[in-house]
C-alpha cells in the first residue's frame, strides 16, 4: 500500500516536471518566433524602400544602369526566396548590391546634396541595422532554444514531444568575415 | 548572457520595497524629532519629567507621529510616482523630438534599432535642448520606457557613438535598474520642485503669512538636504552592467569607449539639469572628485563609477589601450548626416505692365514675366503701374504679391508672412532644423529653442562675407565695453510673423541684441519668443559662437 503511495506520488511528480518543462521549452519556441517576425518586419520595410530610393537617383545615375538593374534583381530574388537558408542567402546578397550602390552614390556629389536621396540613404541605412539587430537577438533565441532542447534533462521532454533544433539566420558576408572579430 | 526575466522582475520590487520602508523610516524619524522638540519647547508646561526637564513623548503621542509619518509617506510616495515620466523629463528639461528636424529623425531612427535589439520593446526618444552631452533613460511602473539624448550629444557624436549610447540606455532599461533609479530621482525631485516654488511665492507674500511660509520653507530645505541621501541607494556598479550589456546589444565597445571619451570631456550639463537626477545619467552632469575614486567610501556615496576605469574596460574590449584611443580622437569630427541647404527661386507669370525703381532709376515698364526675371525685383521695391501715378511697394500690389508667392514652395507651414517682404514664408531646412525663410529678402524666423541646435550643429562652411563681418563686429566689440544702443525708431518696427497669422493683428517685434556677448541685432517677438534674422544673421551669430574661444580670448562665455 506504501510502496503503491509512493509510486502514485512519484508518477505525479515526474508528470508535473514533464509539463512544466515542456512548458518552458514552449515557451522558448514562441520567442524564436516573435524574433523571426520581427526579421520579417524590417526585411518588407526594407523591399519598400528600395524602389523609392532607385527612382530618386535615377536621373542622376544614367551610366550607372547596371548596378541600378543588379540592385532590382536581388530585391526581387529575396522577395521570392523561401525557407530560411536561401532567404539568408538572398539577403546577404541584397545587401551587397546595395552596398556596392551607396558606394556609387559616394562619387556622385550631386546626388549627395539631395535631401530625399539623403533622407531615404538614412531610412536604408537604419533598416539595414535593424535587420542586424533583429538576426542578432533571433540568433540568440535561437541558442538558447537549442541549447535548452539539447541538454539533460530537457531533451527527454523534447524528445518525447518532437521538439527540433531551429535553424540559424547566418549571413556570410565576405567584407564581414575578413575584418577583425571583436572577442567578448 | 540570457538573463532571466523573472530575476530581474523580483529584484525590481524588492528594491521598490527598500525604497518605500526607506521613505516611511525617514518620516517617521523626522515626525519624532519635531514631536520631542515640540515637547520639550513649546509645552514646558506638560513636562512632569523628573530628569531635567528632558521630556520623552508618551506612546500615544508617538503613534500619532507614526501616523502623520505614514500619511506623509504614501503621500510623498504617491505624488512622486504619478506622471513619472511626464515629471522627469519635465525636471531635466526634456522635450519631444521634432518629426520635421533631420537629426532628431536620426536619433528616432536609432532608438528604433536598439528597440529591435533589445527584442522589439518600445522605447521612446526626447531631446534635451542644451549644447551639454549628455543622455539618460527613465522607465515607469507601466514598463513605458524612455531614451533622452542632449542636443549636443545629437551633433557631436558618430552615429555609431550615439548607437553605443542608446544601447547603454537601453542596458539600464533591460536589466531592471532603471525603475528604481527613476522611482528614486522622482522621490528626491519633489522636494527639489517644492522648494523653488515656495521660494517664489515667499517673495511676493507680504505680511503676517511670511513667518508660516519661512517655517515650512526651512522644513522642506531641511527634508531637501536629507532626501539626497536617497540616491545612495543607487549603485554605481549599474554604470558598468549597462555598459556591458549595452556592448552585447550593439557589439561595438569601441564607439562606446569613444563616447565616453568625448562625453566626459566637454560639458556634461552641470548647472543645466535636475542635480537631483544625476543618477539618470551615462556620465554624472555634476563634476565630483568622489566618482573618479575608488574604495569603499567612494563606492557608498557616488553614482557614478570612474570614467577612465569605464573607458579602459571597453577599449580592453576592442584591443585597444585607453591612450591609443585618446590620440585617435584627438581631431575627431563627425561628418555631417545632411545635404548642405540649397535654395531657388521660382518663376511666374501674369498680366499688365509695370515700372520699376531698381538701383535708384525708374526701369521698365515691363510684364509680369519680365519683371520676375529682373534682377533686384523685390518685394519691397517701388513700382508704378503703367498710366498710373501712384507709386506703391511691389508688396502692397495684390498682382504682384500673387507673382511673389505663387512660385514658393511652402510646406504645411504657410500661411506666415515674411515682415519685410510680405509674402509667405518658406519651410526650409538649415542644418536640419526646420525654420522658415523668406525668398526674397532671405531673412530667416526661427523659435529660441532651435538656435541652440543650429548653435551645436557644425555643418555649414561659412563664406568670406561672413566671416570678414563677424571678425568686424568682434573687433569693434572688444574696443568698446558695450555695444552700441538700438535707435529707439527703430526698436518696434517689424511684425511677429507668427503671432500676426495666429491673433489676425498686428504685433510687433522688438529689436535688440541677441546677447550683449554676440552684438548682432535681433528682432525677438514678446509674445511667442520667435527669432527674426534678417539675411546672414543667423550665419554671423553661429559663426561667433562656434569660433567663441578666438572672439572671447578664453575668457569664460
Amino acid at each position: 500500500m506504501i510502496i503503491l503511495g509512493m509510486l502514485l506520488v512519484l508518477v505525479i511528480a515526474a508528470g508535473l516536471w514533464f509539463f512544466s518543462t515542456y512548458n518552458s521549452l514552449i515557451a522558448l519556441k514562441v520567442r524564436v518566433d516573435n524574433a523571426w517576425s520581427q526579421i520579417d518586419v524590417q526585411l518588407k520595410r526594407r523591399y519598400d524602400l528600395i524602389p523609392n530610393l532607385v527612382e530618386a537617383v535615377k536621373g542622376y545615375m544614367q551610366h550607372e544602369k547596371d548596378t541600378l538593374e543588379r540592385v532590382i534583381k536581388a530585391r526581387t530574388q529575396a522577395i521570392d526566396a523561401s525557407g530560411i537558408k536561401d532567404k539568408a542567402q538572398a539577403e546577404n546578397f541584397l545587401t551587397q548590391t546595395l552596398r556596392s550602390l551607396f558606394a556609387v552614390v559616394e562619387r556622385y556629389p550631386d546626388i549627395k546634396a539631395n535631401q530625399n536621396v539623403l533622407k531615404l540613404q538614412e531610412e536604408l541605412t537604419s533598416t539595414e541595422n535593424k535587420i542586424s539587430f533583429a538576426r542578432q537577438y533571433y540568433n540568440d533565441e535561437v541558442s538558447r532554444f537549442n541549447t535548452s532542447i539539447a541538454t539533460v534533462p530537457a531533451n527527454v521532454v523534447a524528445n518525447a514531444s518532437g521538439f527540433t533544433p531551429k535553424e540559424f539566420f547566418e549571413i556570410e558576408d565576405n567584407a564581414q568575415k575578413e575584418a577583425p572579430q571583436v572577442k567578448f | 548572457m540570457p538573463f532571466s526575466f523573472i530575476d530581474i522582475e523580483q529584484k525590481k520590487t524588492r528594491i521598490i520595497g527598500y525604497l518605500f520602508v526607506f521613505v516611511f523610516v525617514f518620516y517617521f524619524i523626522t515626525a519624532y524629532l519635531i514631536l520631542l522638540v515640540l515637547e520639550n519647547t513649546a509645552f514646558p508646561a506638560l513636562s512632569d519629567n523628573p530628569f531635567y526637564g528632558f521630556r520623552i513623548p508618551p506612546l500615544e503621542h508617538t503613534l500619532g507621529a507614526l501616523a502623520i509619518a505614514m500619511i506623509a509617506g504614501f503621500l510623498h510616495w504617491s505624488m512622486s510616482t504619478s506622471h513619472l515620466i511626464e515629471r522627469i523629463c519635465l525636471g531635466v528639461g526634456a522635450a519631444p523630438i521634432d518629426p520635421k528636424d533631420a537629426y532628431h529623425q536620426y536619433l528616432r531612427n536609432i532608438v528604433d534599432e536598439v528597440s529591435v535589439a533589445i527584442g522589439g520593446r518600445p522605447l521612446e526618444a526626447v531631446v534635451i535642448p542644451s549644447v551639454s552631452m549628455n543622455a539618460f533613460a527613465i522607465e515607469d511602473f507601466g514598463g513605458r520606457a524612455v531614451i533622452g539624448v542632449t542636443e549636443g550629444l545629437l551633433a557631436r557624436l558618430s552615429r555609431a557613438q550615439i548607437e553605443a549610447v542608446v544601447g547603454h540606455e537601453a542596458g539600464h532599461i533591460i536589466s531592471g535598474d532603471c525603475l528604481s533609479t527613476t522611482v528614486t530621482c522622482a522621490l528626491a525631485e519633489i522636494y527639489d520642485e517644492s522648494f523653488s516654488k515656495l521660494g517664489g511665492v515667499l517673495k511676493r507674500t507680504r505680511g503676517r503669512g511670511v513667518a508660516v511660509l519661512v517655517l515650512i520653507y526651512i522644513i522642506i530645505g531641511f527634508m531637501r538636504f536629507m532626501s539626497s541621501f536617497i540616491r545612495y541607494f543607487i549603485s554605481r556598479q549599474r554604470e558598468y552592467r549597462a555598459d556591458a550589456v549595452g556592448v552585447r546589444l550593439t557589439r561595438d565597445p569601441l564607439s562606446l569607449a569613444e563616447a565616453l571619451e568625448l562625453i566626459s570631456r566637454g560639458w556634461r550639463g552641470q548647472g543645466a539639469m535636475g542635480e537631483r537626477m544625476q543618477s539618470i545619467f551615462i556620465v554624472n552632469p555634476t563634476l565630483s572628485e568622489l566618482d573618479e575614486t575608488e574604495g569603499f567610501f567612494s563606492d557608498m556615496f557616488s553614482t557614478h563609477p570612474p570614467v577612465k576605469h569605464r573607458i579602459a574596460i571597453l577599449a580592453d574590449m576592442a584591443h585597444l589601450d585607453a591612450k591609443t584611443l585618446e590620440e585617435n580622437l584627438k581631431n575627431f569630427k563627425r561628418v555631417a548626416p545632411i545635404a548642405k541647404p540649397e535654395f531657388k527661386v521660382d518663376e511666374a507669370v501674369s498680366a499688365t505692365e509695370w515700372s520699376v525703381f531698381i538701383k535708384q532709376e525708374w526701369l521698365g515698364p515691363f510684364s509680369p514675366s519680365e519683371l520676375i526675371k529682373l534682377e533686384g525685383f523685390k518685394p519691397d521695391v517701388w513700382v508704378r503701374g503703367k498710366g498710373a501715378d501712384v507709386t506703391r511697394h511691389a508688396y502692397e500690389v495684390g498682382p504682384l504679391l500673387d507673382l511673389f508667392r505663387s512660385g514658393q514652395d511652402h510646406g504645411p507651414q504657410a500661411g506666415l508672412n515674411c515682415p519685410n517682404c510680405h509674402t509667405l514664408l518658406s519651410e526650409y531646412s538649415y542644418e536640419g532644423v526646420s525654420l522658415l525663410k523668406c525668398t526674397y529678402c532671405e531673412g530667416v524666423f526661427v523659435e529660441q529653442d532651435k538656435i541652440n541646435r543650429i548653435f551645436v550643429r557644425r555643418d555649414m562652411d561659412f563664406g568670406e562675407d561672413v566671416q570678414r563681418l563677424a571678425r568686424a563686429l568682434m573687433e569693434s566689440r572688444a574696443k568698446n565695453a558695450l555695444p552700441g544702443k538700438i535707435d529707439p525708431k527703430n526698436a518696434w518696427v517689424l511684425d511677429c510673423p507668427r503671432c500676426h497669422s495666429q491673433f489676425k493683428d498686428s504685433f510687433k517685434m522688438r529689436r535688440q541684441f541677441f546677447v550683449y556677448s554676440y552684438p548682432v541685432e535681433i528682432d525677438r517677438c514678446t509674445r511667442c519668443d520667435g527669432i527674426w534674422l534678417d539675411k546672414n544673421e543667423l550665419e554671423l551669430l553661429q559663426y561667433i559662437f562656434e569660433h567663441k574661444e578666438q572672439f572671447f580670448d578664453g575668457k569664460s562665455f
